[in-house]
């Protein structure tokens, strides 16, 4: 997080340093605009702007005792969600880089310790949507899919276990089933089917198959 | 009143305006604004309040649902509620384990509120009250050890059994009470007049109606010009933003 804040511009520096220090004296709902605008723009940065969240949100409990922050972020969160589709359309980058965004938030924000109920179908209704044929096609959106698997697919699971079934479905059918995905989109979906089925770790074998599939060593689609 | 409180009064004002400040999930579910207006009934478009399930307009209840609530939520309420539940569970555990050593405090077993959305409901007029600048003063200036019983205000216990009635009483005179550590204002007589307010008066107040907590008529005309005081000055308290509960304070 200490150079993910290098990102922005001085005086968002300075906000941000400020809201550690004393919230009351922030306008706590510029500094989470300002945060979602980068973060929709820059993918380095929006894997880790849950954290930076995070943290402003329980300086903010501690020191001032109130939440302006966290609603102001879920709810310009929640505009953007509500937009998804227009800004797929006119940027694949920026859907992406809302989906990292949305999944970082979920991984870090908790409430007393449990993830946010409120954020476990908009992140469910963003991973089935990057399962589509027409994104499975993107090899973009299928590395954002798998990277945010790795991240909240357990905790998603353990929150909604149906959904989790069905959008595995999809992967599945789109890995044996689609005929124009690439061959490093394929090794993507293969290896997070069977992350998933080995319990959301990697074992040895499904690592070294990884590596020769990706050295060129194997070819053909497994079944 | 909190902010969050306060935006739902704002927002009862201006029905049509997008608003995207902490609308409450009720706040367009009542039929009449605070003004006394009627609302219109279909949904107001807001960031996020999109109707995502087709098929059934936005004012469609049913008898099992958990009342005029709208389906699509806002983000920053939902969390807010998530928040308040596990709060209240955590206090619900921590006295829990309480119980067998300070039983002067706690409810025996048997006679412990456990409803949920009893308790949720209890835990936020609690948190009305202690959103104030009159609870901050108060619990500065009075520490718990030194609170004497009758004169001291006392947050009401969320987890004993009470009628519905009896606790909003306790609830009403409990933030009547906590008036007296108000900040002075510049402007307002009425604030003055609170502090001339002889404490016994209170009391008495107060054992007339724990008496006859079936009338609350009472209420207004039994110590007739203390009370009224107050109640004009309700309105006039400074508060402070919502904030998150902490530990149980008083």
């Amino acid at each position: 997080m200490d150079s993910a804040w290098t990102a922005f511009d001085v005086v968002t520096q300075t906000m941000l340093q400020k809201a550690f220090d004393d919230p009351k004296t922030v306008d706590l709902e510029k500094l989470s605009n300002a945060i979602v605008d980068q973060s929709l723009k820059d993918l380095s940065f929006c894997k880790d702007a849950g954290r930076m969240c995070y943290a402003v949100v329980q300086a903010e409990a501690q020191k001032a005792a109130t939440s302006v922050f966290r609603r102001n972020l879920l709810t310009r969160l929640q505009q953007e969600f509500t937009a998804r589709e227009q800004t797929r359309n006119r940027s694949v980058r920026e859907w992406v880089c809302l989906v990292t965004f949305i999944c970082s938030i979920f991984d870090y924000i908790k409430v007393n310790n449990a993830p946010l109920v409120a954020l476990v179908d908009p992140v469910y209704d963003c991973l089935y949507r990057l399962a589509q044929p027409d994104a499975l096609i993107n090899e973009e959106e299928v590395d954002c899919l798998v990277v945010q698997l790795h991240r909240v697919g357990e905790q998603l699971e353990q929150t909604n276990s149906q959904r989790m079934n069905q959008l595995f479905y999809l992967l599945r059918d789109g890995f044996l089933l689609q005929e124009d995905l690439s061959s490093m989109t394929r090794l993507l979906l293969l290896e997070i089917l069977e992350f998933r089925a080995s319990g959301w770790t990697l074992t040895d074998t499904a690592h070294k198959r990884s590596k020769e599939y990706f050295m060129g060593e194997r070819s053909g689609i497994p079944v | 009143m909190s902010a969050h409180q306060k935006n739902r009064y704002e927002n009862d004002y201006k029905p049509d305006e997008n608003r995207n400040k902490g609308a409450s999930r009720w706040s367009h579910c009542r039929k009449r604004g605070a003004d006394g207006s009627l609302r219109k009934s279909h949904a107001i478009e807001e960031p996020g309040k999109c109707s995502q399930h087709s098929g059934r307009p936005e004012s469609f209840t049913t008898p099992e649902s958990e009342g005029p609530v709208s389906r699509v939520k806002n983000w920053g309420d939902e969390v807010e509620a998530e928040e308040m539940r596990s709060n209240v569970r955590n206090d619900m555990h921590r006295s829990d384990s309480r119980d067998s050593r300070d039983s002067k405090e706690s409810p025996a077993k048997g006679d412990i509120e456990t409803d949920e959305t009893t308790l949720i409901r209890r835990q936020k007029q609690i948190n009305y009250g202690k959103n104030t600048l009159a609870y901050d003063r108060y619990i500065k200036e009075v520490p718990k050890h030194m609170r004497q019983p009758g004169v001291h205000p006392k947050t009401p216990n969320k987890f004993k059994k009470y009628s519905r009635r009896s606790w909003d009483q306790q609830i009403k005179l409990w933030r009547v009470k906590l008036h007296a550590w108000d900040p002075p204002a510049e402007e307002g007589s009425d604030l003055q007049q609170i502090e001339e307010i002889d404490l016994g008066e209170i009391m008495d107040f107060e054992l007339d109606v724990e008496c006859s907590a079936d009338t609350e008529s009472q209420c207004p005309t039994s110590s007739g010009k203390s009370l009224s005081l107050a109640e004009d000055s309700f309105t006039g308290t400074p508060k402070k933003m919502m904030k998150t509960e902490d530990a149980e304070m008083s």
